[in-house]
């Protein structure tokens, strides 16, 4: 039996991992797009049933359409709804949640039917633990993968204009981007306070550009310690990267900074505590003083 | 203008203990203070403005006197309501205390709610949005009143946006740091005493039924040792393994 799931999206790359996700569930998946036509048109070749286009004006934000957005929601049999975290699609999904009173949670790594009920899986307590949850009725989730394979060569799927009556005011005025190479990069070097002294970023600088790495680093670096400017930081309230690779330096791996990180493919971490929280979260890691294994890693990446 | 501002509405990750097999005790964890509610504070001060109000709402058994002592004047709490795991039902039981309170005030709508955008409830600033039919901006950092709009300020991915609208509102609002200057023991000890008024809040049901708790699958790093350049060899091997290097 399969059931119907409808992915909240303003912008193409919050697609594929929801689609993904549905249809590794058994669900057939619909697409809420909210922006211009290309961004429904780009939707209908990524492996979903149907797109429904709600067009946004120029200058308003997504979040004007959250009324649109419940409308929709109310004549929707969709029995899961699924959107990133990012504030536009959020906003339109808690709008969805209280339209239809679906269940709503946050985390959501996997989804199936069981029986009658839709069973959701979803990290919670920071990644501590895998929560089940499940809903006799709709269920929207804050999806907490930002991976997933576009699909390739699914046939364009049936785009339907939806009209949003009267958006709400919300105006975006303007956007300034920050964080310049660092937030494109493919590998990136954060270090953290496990440096004790502003002259031994020479290390970490060295070891960079071994790694063919920009540089980041934690808040306490930017904000207390001013040894990096603050569009270097990385974190919840700073830059959120998805490099290839993250080598955390001397970085504990508080929550609020393996936020920003949560898109890299690969994480490895150097820190003298093997306690430190942030070896739960990456892949690779080496327990030893960063003093001896920075200079060891330059050794290793230029011996071939 | 009138804002309310709500605070301490879930209970702090990091005051669960998990156990090895994954079950969470929470003991008995109360409603905390959470990362962004300093934050949610300043904004509702800032866009109240001078000669504005702000009114604080807390649920539970989460303390009025830390708004108290924060410099707000008004603390209502919604006591029946404790932690709930659908955030549909934590949104309806907010807005349910947000209407009593613009009744008590004989208004129709406060100018603005503001709630912390936590990280970990983060469909509940959105959801209340909707409940209260109102217009929200979430990741709000900064913001301020001016005539008859509210301006915010906010970091999407990247970039920092400035986004404008009309009240009335709900604005989920994101801390930058630490708390600048929390309030010292004796604000607190003064706070304690003030008079608090509690809400005939019922909670909502939840469309939510918990199955469980398990640990990850993946616990943790596959560590390197031996000497400093053994370890760096096998994680640099490892990292071309994977293809990133
Ligand atoms: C609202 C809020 C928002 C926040 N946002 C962010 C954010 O966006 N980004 C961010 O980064 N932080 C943020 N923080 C701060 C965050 O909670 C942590 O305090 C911060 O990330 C810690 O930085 P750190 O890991 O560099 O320092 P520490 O936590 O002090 O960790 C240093 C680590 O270095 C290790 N170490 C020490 N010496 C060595 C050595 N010789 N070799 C190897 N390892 C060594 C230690 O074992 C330790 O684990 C925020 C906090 C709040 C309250």
């Amino acid at each position: 039996m399969t059931f119907e799931l409808w992915a909240v999206v303003t912008a193409t790359e919050q697609l594929a991992p929801l689609v993904a996700a549905g249809l590794s569930g058994g669900a057939a998946v619909s697409a809420v797009a909210v922006g211009p036509l290309e961004l429904a048109q780009t939707a209908s070749g990524m492996g979903v049933a149907k797109v429904y286009w709600i067009e946004t004006s120029p200058g308003l934000a997504a979040e004007a359409y959250t009324g649109a957005v419940g409308e929709l929601a109310r004549r929707s049999a969709a029995r899961a709804w699924l959107a990133s975290a990012a504030p536009g699609p959020r906003a339109l999904l808690g709008a969805a949640a209280a339209a239809t009173g679906a269940g709503l949670t946050t985390g959501g790594v996997a989804l199936r039917l069981d029986g009658e009920q839709v069973v959701v899986e979803r990290e919670a307590l920071d990644g501590a633990v895998i929560e089940t949850v499940a809903a006799n009725g709709p269920i929207a989730v804050v999806w907490g993968l930002g991976e997933g394979e576009p699909a390739v060569g699914a046939p364009p799927a049936e785009i339907e204009p939806v009209p949003a009556a009267s958006p709400w005011a919300v105006e975006s005025l303007s956007i300034e981007a920050a964080g310049g190479g660092l937030s494109q990069a493919s590998r990136v070097v954060g270090v953290g306070r496990g440096v004790r002294a502003r002259a031994d970023l020479a290390l970490v600088e060295e070891l960079a550009e071994a790694f063919g790495a920009e540089v980041g680093c934690s808040m306490p670096l930017a904000d207390d310690l001013h040894w990096y400017a603050e569009e270097r930081y990385i974190g919840r309230s700073g830059l959120r990267i998805a490099p290839a690779v993250y080598l955390a330096l001397g970085i504990s791996g508080q929550p609020q900074h393996v936020e920003g990180v949560r898109g890299a493919r690969v994480i490895a971490a150097v820190n003298s505590d093997p306690e430190a929280p942030i070896f739960k979260t990456a892949t690779y890691g080496i327990a030893q003083d960063l003093y001896e294994v920075a200079p060891a890693l330059v050794r290793a990446l230029r011996d071939n | 203008m009138k804002t309310i501002v709500i605070y301490k509405w879930f209970r702090s990750a990091a005051s669960a203990l998990v156990r090895q097999d994954g079950q969470v005790d929470w003991g008995g964890a109360k409603m905390a203070a959470g990362d962004d509610d300093p934050a949610a504070l300043d904004i509702a001060k800032a866009v109240a403005g001078p000669g504005g109000t702000v009114t604080g709402l807390t649920i539970g058994d989460g303390e009025t006197a830390w708004v108290l002592a924060r410099g707000v004047e008004r603390a209502l709490a919604a006591p029946a309501v404790g932690p709930l795991t659908d955030e549909l039902a934590t949104a309806r039981a907010l807005a349910q205390a947000v209407r009593l309170v613009e009744a008590a005030d004989a208004v129709e709508a406060a100018d603005a709610v503001i709630v912390a955008d936590a990280a970990a409830h983060p469909g509940v600033a959105p959801a209340l949005a909707a409940e209260l039919g109102r217009p929200v901006v979430l990741c709000v950092s900064s913001a301020a009143a001016d005539g008859s709009q509210i301006t915010v300020r906010r970091r999407v991915g990247n970039a920092v946006e400035v986004i404008c609208l009309p009240p009335p509102a709900v604005l989920g609002a994101v801390a930058a740091g630490e708390e600048a200057r929390p309030p010292g023991m004796m604000e607190t000890i003064r706070a304690r005493k003030k008079p608090v008024v509690e809400l005939p809040v019922t909670p909502p049901p939840e469309a939510l039924e918990r199955r469980g708790t398990r640990p990850p699958a993946r616990l943790g790093a596959r560590l390197f040792g031996g000497s400093p350049d053994d370890a760096a060899s096998a994680l640099v091997a490892a990292l071309r393994a994977d293809g990133v290097l």
